[in-house]
């Protein structure tokens, strides 16, 4: 067998292994980057749950703090915490109560409109 | 024969290799005994210690009063719990903790000397409070102190309308008295579960084992009572019981067309807020747990039901004698009257002659009748499981003597003051009874509401409850309820005084009283109804007159209740 034949030979045979080998490569390759994107996923997922507890936290403590405030507001709106400050303030109530007739409200007026009509004629005599 | 001759490198070799085989196989046997015989108890073992069962603890429902501003409502607090092991100096922890949790700084020292782990140093602690501590704890770099965290209910108007509210125990927060106990199935609502797998550090392992039942949330409870009235009432109420000298008392201002309850008072009150030192006597809402003998009060009701039946009227004439006997008993007036007296005076002055006999030409029968229809003898509300029903014997088993005169004029029958406030509020609402209650609505966590819908029934005519009306007026223009007036408004309403039975004694007192007036305002076109009762009233006024009376006592309290009540409910002036 000359040098030359036996290199063809050779060549060809490499070229077989090689179209043997090439889809075991890629086979690997494919499994190789399925379980990174595995990892991946995994490891994104449990960002989004520490995420997802995180917020839920948040949440819990915005509510604390929601129900916090209604709590205050209910004892800033207090009428003992009110006449107090009124007291405090020197506020006290009048000895006499004069009583202004708004005129021209109709009978049939809702109380809301008698109120206001009330409000407002009462306001414009104010200085 | 080829001797083989041992060598002590290689004796060294085949020990070292007998102890990797040993070593190997007890890794193996190990190994064995963990992923394969133990494998499963092993399993369920690390399962148990990550995996947790919590219970979600739901939230309870809020009590509002009838503009949604909240009179009961549950917050995130915390509780302070210390390990005494962690700390090294209880003294000094002790004297930074205590004053800041209101506790005693020895008491506290005590706790933290103990041998336990766990102590509880304090309870229902606020946020605000909590982060106070907190930074104290921090700042002073002590160890063994931490916080966990509580549902707490507080009442932010503090004591204002207590006896009615009531309070829930600390512990496991169920109701335990007035609205708070009756309502308690509806405010509680149902506890969640929570499976989680939880890390060494509490926090729950993503993609863990989870599983989530939740919490149901309580029901909101929405009451009828107005913040502002109440407030008034218990302001007047309790100066006046000072000014007295009161064991206590009550008022009830109610709506006569709805039945509805704007502002139940009774005191001496307390504040849920502030355990320590809690009277259980200031729990009782005397408004609906006390029976007292109505006394001239009642008479409304012997004279309605006469006028009812036709049996007299307005104007009818009504011999009036100082004083008469009945049975073996006398019975007179407080005052001198004339001889004869139309039946409106008799109701305008108060006269027990005139009642009794207007109760004679009634009946015991029909008399009987319509104070059960008036719903004397019975509870006159489903909202208070403390409610009493009173005391109203059937006529036929009155005595033949003095039953129907007493009862003529208030007495051996028991009214709470609640019933007395429905007696009146049928008068204003035309002859037509209507349940009082105090819870307005509920309103489940889905957002349904469920609105209170109050019993109802006619006793007695529109123009028998008008001609009544009239007689109520004259008591306050020209009668013992003089002092119940109102500047720009008509007013009506009916003194009572009654001899407080003394029970050790077994007789009634000499000296003390219980004190009425219940009335109503405008009396032209009814709004509200307040009744006042007052437990022994003494003293007198600038005048002569004793406090005793109710028209001394009690009917003022009405008057200025009855003023800022009609005035918070936009009520116009119907009188110069």
């Amino acid at each position: 067998m000359t040098a030359g034949a036996l290199t063809a030979r050779r060549s060809a045979r490499r070229a077989r292994d090689r179209t043997r080998i090439r889809p075991l490569v890629v086979f690997t390759l494919v499994v190789v980057l399925a379980f990174f994107a595995l990892i991946y996923s995994r490891i994104s997922l449990d960002r989004t749950a520490f995420d997802l507890q995180q917020i839920g936290q948040e949440l819990a403590a915005e509510e604390r703090i929601h129900w916090d405030l209604r709590l205050e507001l209910a004892r800033m709106n207090s009428p003992q915490r009110i006449t107090e400050a009124a007291a405090g303030l020197g506020l006290v109530y009048p000895e006499q109560r004069i009583t202004i007739e708004a005129p021209g409200v109709p009978s049939d007026a809702t109380y809301a409109a008698k109120r206001w009509t009330a409000s407002r004629s009462l306001l414009s005599e104010l200085p | 024969m080829r001797r083989v001759i041992w060598r002590v490198q290689d004796a060294r070799v085949v020990v070292l290799g007998l102890v990797l085989i040993l070593a190997w196989s007890g890794i193996g046997y190990r190994l064995f005994q963990v992923q394969g015989a133990d494998a499963a108890e092993l399993t369920q073992r690390g399962f148990d210690q990550r995996v947790r069962h919590e219970e979600i603890l739901p939230k309870r429902g809020t009590i509002y009063d009838r503009d949604g501003i909240e009179l009961a409502v549950t917050v995130y607090g915390s509780s302070l719990v210390a390990d005494p092991a962690l700390i090294d100096d209880p003294a000094a922890a002790a004297a930074l903790i205590g004053p800041l949790i209101g506790a005693n700084i020895a008491d506290v020292a005590v706790k933290l000397e103990s041998d336990g782990r766990y102590v509880l140093l304090a309870r229902r602690l606020e946020n605000s409070q909590e982060a106070v501590l907190a930074a104290a704890i921090e700042e002073s770099e002590l160890d063994g102190f931490s916080f966990v965290e509580e549902l707490i209910r507080v009442y932010p108007s503090g004591s204002l309308a207590a006896p009615v509210l009531g309070l829930t125990r600390l512990d496991d927060g169920a109701g335990i008295e007035g609205i708070e106990a009756i309502m308690d199935g509806t405010l509680a609502g149902r506890p969640g579960k929570r499976i989680v797998e939880r890390d060494a550090a509490g926090r729950a392992i993503p993609q863990g084992e989870l599983l989530i039942d939740p919490a149901t949330p309580g029901s909101d409870v929405i009451l009828t009572l107005d913040r502002e009235i109440q407030y008034t009432a218990e302001q007047v109420l309790g100066k006046t019981i000072d000014e007295t000298g009161s064991v206590g008392g009550s008022v009830i201002v109610m709506v006569p067309s709805t039945g509805r309850i704007l502002a139940m008072v009774s005191l001496p009150g307390f504040d849920p807020n502030d355990r320590s030192g809690l009277d259980p006597a200031t729990l009782r809402n005397r408004a609906v747990a006390d029976v007292y003998e109505p006394g001239s009060t009642l008479k409304v009701v012997t004279v309605s039901a006469a006028l009812e039946l036709g049996i007299v009227e307005p104007s009818t004439m009504i011999e009036t004698p100082h004083e008469v006997e009945v049975g073996d008993e006398v019975f007179e007036d407080h005052a001198n009257f004339p001889s004869e007296m139309t039946v409106a005076d008799v109701v305008a002055k108060s006269s027990n002659v005139g009642t009794i006999e207007i109760q004679r030409r009634l009946g015991n029968e029909q008399h009987y009748a319509f104070l059960d229809a008036y719903g004397l003898g019975r509870q006159a509300s489903i909202d208070f499981n403390t409610e009493a029903a009173g005391v109203l014997d059937h006529y036929t088993t009155w005595c033949r003597s003095t039953c129907g005169a007493s009862a003529a004029i208030g007495y051996g029958i028991g009214a709470t003051p609640i019933q007395m406030a429905g007696v009146y509020a049928t008068i204003a609402n035309g002859g037509e009874w209507v349940e009082p209650h105090v819870v307005a609505e509920i309103i489940g966590p889905d957002g349904e509401r469920v609105v209170t819908e109050p019993r109802r029934r006619e006793v007695i005519s529109a123009e028998t409850a008008g001609l009544m009306l009239t007689m109520l007026r004259g008591v306050v223009e020209r009668g013992t309820g003089r002092r119940a007036s109102i500047d720009g408004f008509s007013v009506g309403g009916k003194t009572g005084t009654s001899r407080k039975f003394d029970v050790e004694q077994g007789a009634y007192s000499e000296d003390l009283t219980i004190a009425w007036f219940v009335g109503i305002a405008p009396i032209d076109d009814p709004a509200i109804v307040i009744a006042v009762v007052l437990d022994s009233p003494i003293g007198v006024l600038d005048d002569g007159t004793q406090l005793k009376f109710g028209g001394a006592s009690a009917a003022p309290v009405f008057a200025a209740i009855a003023e800022s009540a009609l005035n918070q409910l936009g009520v116009a002036p119907d009188e110069d």
